[in-house]
């Protein structure tokens, strides 16, 4: 048996060969400028974006990009984690909702000294830029504009003989169709609308109607549990009448266009935001119809315009200059518009909406119109919602399932949901 | 570390390459042994032990992933303790499915290897193919067929309507989910089935046929010798079972979706925890209920070993 020696020189030797192989690994290529992009999305928003990027290859060759996208849960996990571990994506895909604690954590690029220069998007007019801003600096870069919405299944609601959501509908209206609908009815397990008592868009739309809201401008709730208590009064009643799914099928909905009860084939109606008609309309074999919410009796309708999401910049790109003309061209080029559609969206460039209209398919076309139909009546952005809205959000679904499977009763869910709201805020 | 402040001991074999210091020696003599020990030392100390203690830091802080670590003292436990309702709905749901499936689980793998000891023509391959859904079971292509068998649908229902029932859909309904979800996890018996194979190899036959001489019946033959020999072997079985019931995270994941509903019915322990963590960010909230969670699979490994001096039977 031969010793085994284990010298210095071996070891320091070993040593460094390790760290140079590891060295390697994480070398950039040479002279192309390579960004991240990490966006969330359906697999319809993954094939457009990655089209937009190969079409990119052709404008900027020198510049490669990488893009990675994930579900909307897994997304805030990931980009929280990278975002701590200084290894955030170069070109971050930013919602309303969080912007604000991105931003003021300094995590995101102000884009306020390319404004003009190398990002061109004054044609967007001043609500749309001013939507991206926190604190009075722009943050995040519009990639197109959507409200809330009602999707329907047109031949459905025309086989019942019921009139489908339109505007101006009353909710007492849209009540009494669906319960006609469920006595026209012949599909099993199949209802005229889903239940929204957990869908906190569609609480929100509700709760403006009432000329409330779900947080006021000092990030306190801007509701009383009796609103939070009628609000589920109405939808216990719509499904005791039969009018929407029964409760452990909305409880198969994880608000995702995939697991939509519209989607699965449950139900007839569903609410979601505009841009999300195209990812609808793609995977339903139902032709769909879209149509804003019900309405109070006076009428008062409580949609706003948003950024569907935004397109923010790390803080800690090495690259500042490539990810905003990358940016820019995502919004402001012909191409990318093609590419694009209104998936995200209808742009808020008015330049690139005139390109993409004539050009959209038909479900597309209807997205662009509902919008147009709809600037007229839509109300001011709401307030930047406070930490642990999100959190909130979860607290609406989980109450909504324990009144609709009858472990509490609209009441107790109304004073339960503000409850634990308000201890939410509290420890945010 | 020179060798001279150590007078006791001598200057080693005397070999010329050998380094001065003890040691020096020590890594002369044992260097190729921790040279291969390297890789498990690594992962070890970076990836076990050093998580381990900074996250017993953490759970002493709010740590949000993104600001730097405050120290909170006990805050995150008094809270835990003291006013978290969601705790109480992890706890209840995490022991349910605990007292549930580990001993169905058992029972049911004792059942089948049973049957096989009986010596069955191709016993291998029978014993692959019950093992075989133990190997799918964390996997996430098995939550997800789970969900297609219980949705409201799924076949599960398609068989009950053959006899005329309408199913509720299992896996969304409160009242049921956490028991699709037992029934999942009875299902992967294959790895305590093959211990207990073992096991039932090892008894001798002559304690059968001795019994059967004095006209033992085949219940009293497995309540006065299988079940006694067998007892080492269902213990160690119910320590591994437990410990992975307590760990349970990818089925209640999958089919939920991650949130632990409908209405927190299948909010495992490990399942808010993940949520405290990378879904609200409370990183030193989750890494409090990490350490409470060790605490308790610990309390109940000791206690099952303790109690084992009274129903474990060693041959020796």
């Amino acid at each position: 048996m031969t010793d085994f020696k284990l010298s210095r020189r071996t070891v320091l030797g070993t040593s460094a060969l390790f760290a140079a192989a590891s060295a390697l690994g994480g070398m950039p290529a040479l002279a192309a400028t390579r960004l991240r992009l990490l966006w969330w999305g359906s697999q319809e928003r993954a094939d457009r974006t990655n089209k937009t990027v190969e079409a990119y290859k052709k404008a900027a060759p020198d510049v490669s990009i990488d893009g990675e996208f994930l579900g909307w849960n897994d997304y805030w996990t990931r980009l929280a984690t990278q975002v701590a571990g200084r290894n955030a994506p170069d070109l971050i895909q930013m919602d309303y909702r969080y912007v604000f604690e991105y931003a003021r954590r300094g995590s995101l690029l102000a884009l306020d000294d390319y404004l003009g220069k190398s990002l061109k998007i004054d044609d967007f007019g001043k609500d749309n830029i001013d939507s991206c801003r926190v604190d009075g600096k722009l943050y995040g870069v519009n990639l197109g504009v959507n409200s809330s919405a009602a999707f329907f299944d047109i031949g459905a609601w025309f086989d019942a003989g019921v009139p489908a959501p339109s505007h101006g509908m009353s909710w007492q209206q849209y009540f009494d169709n669906c319960v006609a609908f469920a006595k026209a009815n012949k599909r099993k397990n199949f209802y005229a609308s889903v239940d929204a008592s957990g869908i906190e868009p569609s609480f929100e739309l509700w709760l403006r109607q009432l000329g409330k809201s779900l947080y006021n401008d000092q990030g306190k709730l801007g509701y009383t549990a009796e609103d939070a208590a009628a609000w589920f009064q109405y939808w216990t009643d719509l499904r005791k009448a039969g009018g929407c799914v029964t409760a452990d099928i909305q409880a198969l909905d994880k608000l995702s266009i995939e697991t939509s009860p519209l989607t699965t084939g449950y139900a007839a109606t569903g609410f979601a935001h505009s841009n999300q008609f195209v990812g609808f309309q793609k995977l339903s074999k139902a032709k769909l119809g879209i149509a804003p919410y019900p309405v109070k009796p006076d009428g008062k309708p409580g949609h706003y315009m948003k950024p569907s999401m935004m397109m923010s910049i790390s803080a800690a790109t090495a690259s500042p200059d490539a990810a905003v003309a990358f940016v820019n061209f995502m919004v402001e080029s012909t191409d990318a518009a093609q590419e694009l559609g209104v998936e995200r969206g209808v742009p808020a460039s008015a330049g690139m909406r005139d390109v993409v209209t004539p050009m959209l398919d038909e479900p597309g076309q209807m997205v662009v119109d509902y919008i147009g139909k709809l600037s007229d009546l839509a109300g001011p952005l709401p307030p930047a919602p406070p930490k642990g809205a999100g959190e909130i959000a979860f607290s609406l679904q989980r109450i909504s399932q324990e009144v609709a499977f009858e472990s509490s009763s609209p009441a107790e869910g109304g004073k339960q949901l503000v409850t634990e709201a308000n201890s939410i805020l509290e420890r945010a | 570390m020179s060798s001279a402040s150590s007078p006791v001991t001598a200057p080693a074999s005397g070999r010329g390459y050998a380094p001065p210091g003890r040691l020096g020696r020590i890594l002369s003599r044992n260097g190729p042994g921790y040279l291969f020990l390297l890789p498990w030392l690594i992962g070890f100390f970076g990836l076990t032990l050093g998580p381990a203690l900074s996250s017993l830091y953490l759970s002493f802080t709010d740590y949000d992933l993104i600001q730097a670590p405050n120290w909170v003292g006990l805050a995150n436990y008094v809270r835990i303790a003291t006013a978290d309702p969601k705790f109480n709905a992890a706890m209840h749901v995490t022991f349910l499915y605990v007292a549930l499936s580990v001993p169905l689980k058992l029972m049911f793998a004792l059942a089948v290897a049973m049957a096989f000891n009986r010596g069955i023509a191709g016993l291998p391959l029978y014993r692959a193919i019950f093992y075989l859904p133990s190997l799918l079971g964390s996997s996430v292509a098995i939550a997800v067929l789970w969900r297609q068998l219980f949705a409201a649908d799924g076949l599960v229902n398609g068989m009950l309507a053959w006899f005329g029932f309408q199913g509720p859909s299992w896996i969304s309904n409160p009242h049921y989910s956490l028991y699709t979800l037992v029934v999942l996890s009875v299902w992967q018996f294959g790895s305590p089935m093959i211990i207990f194979l073992a096991g039932l190899r090892q008894i001798p036959g002559d304690l059968y046929e001795a019994a059967e001489i004095d006209g033992a019946s085949n219940w009293r033959k497995f309540w006065r010798i299988t079940l006694p020999l067998l007892t080492p072997v269902i213990f160690f079985n119910f320590v591994v079972q437990t410990i992975d019931a307590f760990k349970a995270f990818t089925p209640a994941f999958i089919i939920s979706e991650g949130t632990g509903g409908p209405i927190n019915s299948t909010l495992f322990y490990t399942l808010y925890l993940y949520q405290e963590a990378f879904g609200f960010f409370r990183m030193g909230y989750a890494s409090a209920l990490a350490w409470i969670l060790v605490i308790i699979i610990s309390l109940f490994t000791a206690f099952a070993f303790l109690s084992s001096r009274y129903w474990v039977h060693y041959d020796e």
